[in-house]
């Protein structure tokens, strides 16, 4: 288990301070923050894991789910909002049985509500992957998302 | 000494004041009688600036600063209460009552529905029209009443959290919490238990332990610290959320263990109704440990408390009068010939009981047959355990070194006190060194952590202090072998950790008090307190261990410490005491009764050394419960809890500290001392005419020095003596663990530590259930597998003396082919470990 996230903890001394940049280096390399990862830090830091998770869920950058193989980004920005951007995310939740910031039980899609994507002419936007798809509409999404694996 | 602090002078509220130059508007306002409202400070914690409420003015500074956080300076002028800030409070804390449900606070028809609970149509009679338990006792409510709030301006918004109440001892219902921060700083700061964080962040911001395990898994020790620091109803005590507030506090010693906590009884309607920690800068702190903290009122409030003297006699069970009882007790004592009588006392009774109940035994009885079950639960390491008590230490040592050393010791639950010490001390630069075959609470705590095999700890504890001595005699410390792997290579930092240390205590924890052949581990200790030159610091979980032996309550020893064969000392108490005395018949002691001797009468007062019944002809039992057994020939005499007696005890350090009674015992139920006095006086012995604690506390003044003070503010360390020699207990051996092939599985049993006069808590107490092992079967998860058993399971263990069946607890901190079970004391006896067989029970 430790072994994992070693080659991490060689480039830190230890110190409380280290927190962040290792929950950021692991997060790169996992794609989010398990239990397990935050088990591990604790040790290593003598921090306990309780106040790891406490300052890791405070930061909007860190996710504790699993991404999925493809990821949806539904854009509840002002413009997108208007133009029924949330229309689109309860689309995603009842298609595919998730709620913001998880993660299908497939691993197919990961499903999350972003603030704006900086293309609001084109809106409601959805991102899927590095795809920024414009002027959604809900069957247009259903159709798209039949084709992502 | 200490350096007087700069005084300054400032201007509040128009009134000229001076203070100290460090302190916070806050503190200097409270210091001079001037309220400022707040609901996030709290002395003992840092500033957190977090309720907004205590905003004050301060000429020349731009905005509201907060009481709390700015510093005062010379010359500055405050203002505390304005209009303005009187409006801007009035709109913060609306802020927060619009997510705290606060009908309560602000309702038209407050004060009629106290009195003629005249909303009962819109809520439950018992309740009123409450969210929390907290009524009388909200500081909320405080804050409101005092801005004179009627009604709120904001929408109202409920947080729809699902209360919690899977955790022993307290709820959480977070519905209620205004995000203070005073429980995650109490937690965090104070305790360094970081057990609580504060989870998410803005509107979604939460309280709790990570991921969304429950407190016990989280690492939670019950401390209760985070429950007595909430200002809301968000934190409640499961057993005394609805009985209201206090009427009166007494402070007195707690009796669950030997740290010897002082404790701040709420007293209501003359029961123990909650128990919080006082403030005691000598031991505690402020600080209590679970069994403190939640225990006690469920302990001495339960319902199965024993109210009136039962007699068994010929398969009839009668109840009888206290005279009746004390009758047929003087009858049967006073028939029984002293080598066919034996006393087994608690440790957990008072000094004053102990002594009355040796002298009973050695003046009425004329027998030496008194003891306690201490003997067998240290087994052959007793005599050595006492040994090390001449090296006792404080807690005030222990505030101060620069070392310590944990052996077998786990802070979780018990002693947790002395965790949080460890943690302080950790935090000042002190280095820790635990030494414990299971990972434990301490390891993150500690420096270094040297695990040696289950049995193995003698060695490694010889093997350090041999080190040491030789690093000792080498002017220039010791030469650390060549980094090697494993333990020679953890020993030798443990080494340089130790030569560097300028003061070394060492903990002595009740983990290593689980083998027969433990005595070699306290003789190993004492030579590494010699090497050291270090204190030590026993943690015995019995209360009065100290108290037991003082007052001489074992067949070898005498008041004050003297051996019973000493003929001079014999003679000098038979003058005391007005009566002939024995120096014969120490043969019979509890291991006798754990070995099943049969004798004409026991008494048991406050013990059960077995689980079934005594072999005795006839059984006195003095408890505050009744036994498990019931049988022909015995006689059931209730007597009172230490929140029921004035008294003292003797705590781990040899402390002498008051015992005040807080309430009055059930009706005609008395202390242990008042009730052997009885008999004695039944019997027609003189001696035995005291009216009170402080009678028989001036008579033990005349054998122990410093025993009798009248000035109850002192708690001075008694001297400990050792005169004596104990006779030593049979004792099963060792398994030798060096097989070939796979290692055989092996049970050790320890025993149970939570108890107060011979019971289990778990017993009586509904939280300590879920956090004890005792009587479950402890079992590494690969064994688990191995063997095909799951945490449901019962599994059958079979030895070459017994057979048995426990539960299975899969526990991963057990090491593996170790299994482990936590036992009533005189539950077994013989070879420990044992190597058993074992099997799934298929039902």
């Amino acid at each position: 288990m430790v072994d994992k996230y070693k080659e991490i903890f060689d480039e830190f001394s230890g110190e409380a301070g280290d927190l962040i940049p290792i929950l950021q280096k692991i997060q790169n390399k996992c794609g989010y923050i398990s239990d397990d990862a935050i088990r591990s830090i604790s040790p290593f830091l003598r921090i306990s894991d309780n106040q790891i998770y406490g300052v890791a869920s405070f930061y909007s950058q860190f996710r504790f789910t699993e991404p999925g193989r493809n990821s949806i980004k539904v854009c509840m920005g002002t413009a997108c909002h208007m133009k029924g951007g949330h229309i689109l995310g309860e689309a995603v939740e009842r298609e595919l049985k998730v709620k913001p910031g998880q993660t299908t039980e497939d691993k197919r899609f990961d499903f999350q509500r972003v603030a704006c994507l900086g293309c609001c002419a084109l809106a409601p936007v959805v991102q899927i992957n590095n795809d920024i798809r414009s002027r959604m509409t809900v069957i247009r999404l259903k159709q798209l998302l039949d084709k992502y694996e | 000494m200490t350096i007087p602090r700069k005084m300054i002078d400032l201007n509040m509220d128009n009134q000229p004041l001076r203070a100290e130059a460090d302190a916070t508007i806050l503190k200097v306002a409270e210091a001079n009688g001037i309220y400022i409202p707040t609901l996030c400070a709290h002395k003992d914690l840092t500033p957190f600036g977090g309720c907004r409420l205590c905003i004050v003015e301060v000429e020349g500074m731009r905005g509201f600063p907060t009481a709390c956080t700015t510093p005062v300076t010379d010359g500055m002028t405050i203002r505390t209460n304005t209009s303005q800030l009187q409006a801007i409070r009035t709109e913060i804390l609306q802020l927060i009552l619009s997510e705290h449900p606060c009908s309560c606070l602000i309702c038209d028809e407050q004060d009629e529905c106290k009195e003629f609970n005249a909303t009962i149509r819109k809520a439950a009679v018992t309740t009123g029209c409450r969210y929390c338990s907290n009524d009388g006792q909200c500081e909320l409510a405080d804050v409101v009443k005092w801005l004179g709030i009627k009604e709120i301006n904001y929408p109202i918004s409920y947080r729809y959290l699902p209360v919690e109440k899977d955790d022993p001892f307290y709820d959480r219902d977070y519905n209620l919490c205004i995000l203070c921060g005073r429980c995650v700083r109490m937690c965090q700061e104070i305790r360094m238990a970081d057990t609580l964080a504060f989870k998410q962040r803005g509107q979604r911001t939460i309280i709790g332990p990570a991921y969304s395990r429950t407190h016990l898994e989280a690492g939670c020790e019950f401390c209760g610290a985070c429950v007595s620091v909430c200002p809301t109803g968000a934190l409640s005590e499961k057993t005394s959320k609805w009985q209201g507030k206090a009427e009166s506090e007494a402070v007195t010693t707690c009796a669950l263990c030997g740290v010897g906590c002082q404790l701040n009884l709420q007293i209501r309607d003359n029961k123990v109704i909650n128990v919080l920690p006082a403030e005691d800068h000598l031991i505690n702190n402020g600080q209590l440990c679970v069994k403190g903290r939640f225990c006690i009122p469920e302990l001495v409030n339960n319902h199965k408390r024993l109210r009136r003297p039962r007699y068994f006699h010929g398969g009839i069970e009668e109840q009888l009068s206290l005279e009746k009882a004390i009758e047929i007790a003087a009858g049967k004592l006073s028939h029984c010939p002293p080598e066919q009588f034996g006393m087994i006392i608690s440790s957990n009774c008072t000094n004053e009981d102990l002594y009355v109940a040796q002298k009973f035994v050695r003046t009425v009885m004329d027998s030496n047959n008194i003891d306690t079950m201490s003997r067998v639960s240290y087994g052959s390491a007793f005599g050595a355990y006492l040994n090390l008590m001449n090296k006792c230490t404080t807690m005030e040592d222990l505030r101060k070194a620069s070392a310590i050393i944990c052996i077998g010791l786990d802070t979780r639950f018990g002693q947790s006190v002395v965790g949080v010490e460890l943690r302080k001390a950790g935090k000042r630069g002190a280095k820790i060194i635990t030494i414990n075959p299971r990972p434990h609470n301490l390891t993150v705590v500690a420096d270094k952590w040297l695990q040696p095999e289950t049995g193995q700890e003698a060695g490694l504890i010889d093997k350090l202090a041999k080190l040491m001595e030789i690093g000792a005699n080498k002017s220039k410390g010791v030469k650390r072998p060549a980094a090697s792997k494993g333990i020679r290579a953890e020993l030798a930092e443990a080494i340089g950790i130790l030569c560097e240390a300028e003061s070394v205590v060492i903990l002595v924890g009740s983990d290593v008090i689980q083998y027969r052949g433990s005595s070699d581990i306290f003789e190993s200790i004492d030579k590494l307190a010699q090497t050291l030159q270090a204190g030590v610091m026993l943690l015995p979980a019995q209360n009065n261990l100290y108290g037991s032996l003082m007052m001489g309550t074992y067949p070898e020893i005498l008041p004050g410490g003297y051996s019973s064969t000493d003929k001079a000392r014999l003679n000098h108490f038979a003058k005391l005491w007005g009566s002939e005395l024995s120096d014969s018949n120490l043969s019979w002691n509890a291991e006798s009764v754990a070995r099943g001797r049969e004798i004409k009468v026991l008494y048991l007062l406050g013990e059960i050394p077995l689980k079934s019944r005594p072999a005795a002809d006839f059984v006195i039992f003095q408890n505050i419960y009744a036994p498990d057994f019931f049988n022909p020939e015995e006689l059931v005499i209730p007597s009172a809890a230490f929140t029921e007696v004035d008294g003292t005890f003797i705590n781990g350090e040899g402390r002498l500290q008051k015992v005040r009674k807080a309430v009055d015992p059930p009706a005609n139920v008395f202390p242990d001392w008042k009730i052997l006095s009885l008999i004695a006086q039944k019997m027609e012995k003189k001696g035995f005419e005291y009216l009170s604690s402080e009678d028989i506390r001036i008579e033990i003044s005349r054998v122990i020095m410093g025993f009798h003070n009248s000035d109850e503010s002192l708690r001075p360390i008694l001297p400990f003596k050792s005169e004596f020699h104990l006779s030593a207990v049979s004792e099963g051996e060792m398994v030798n663990f060096k097989s070939k092939g796979q290692k055989p599985f092996l049970l050790q049993t320890r025993v149970a530590e939570h108890t107060y006069r011979g019971f289990t808590l778990s017993a009586f107490v509904d939280g300590m259930k879920a956090i004890s092992d005792e009587n479950v079967l402890e079992i590494n998860p690969d064994d688990a597998k191995e063997l095909g058993l799951s945490c449901d399971d019962e599994a059958i263990v079979k030895s070459e003396e017994f057979e048995k069946i426990w539960p299975v607890k899969i526990t991963p901190q057990q090491p593996a082919r170790m299994l482990r079970v936590t036992l009533s004391p005189g539950d077994f006896s013989g070879h420990n470990p044992y190597p058993v067989k074992i099997r799934k029970n298929n039902v």
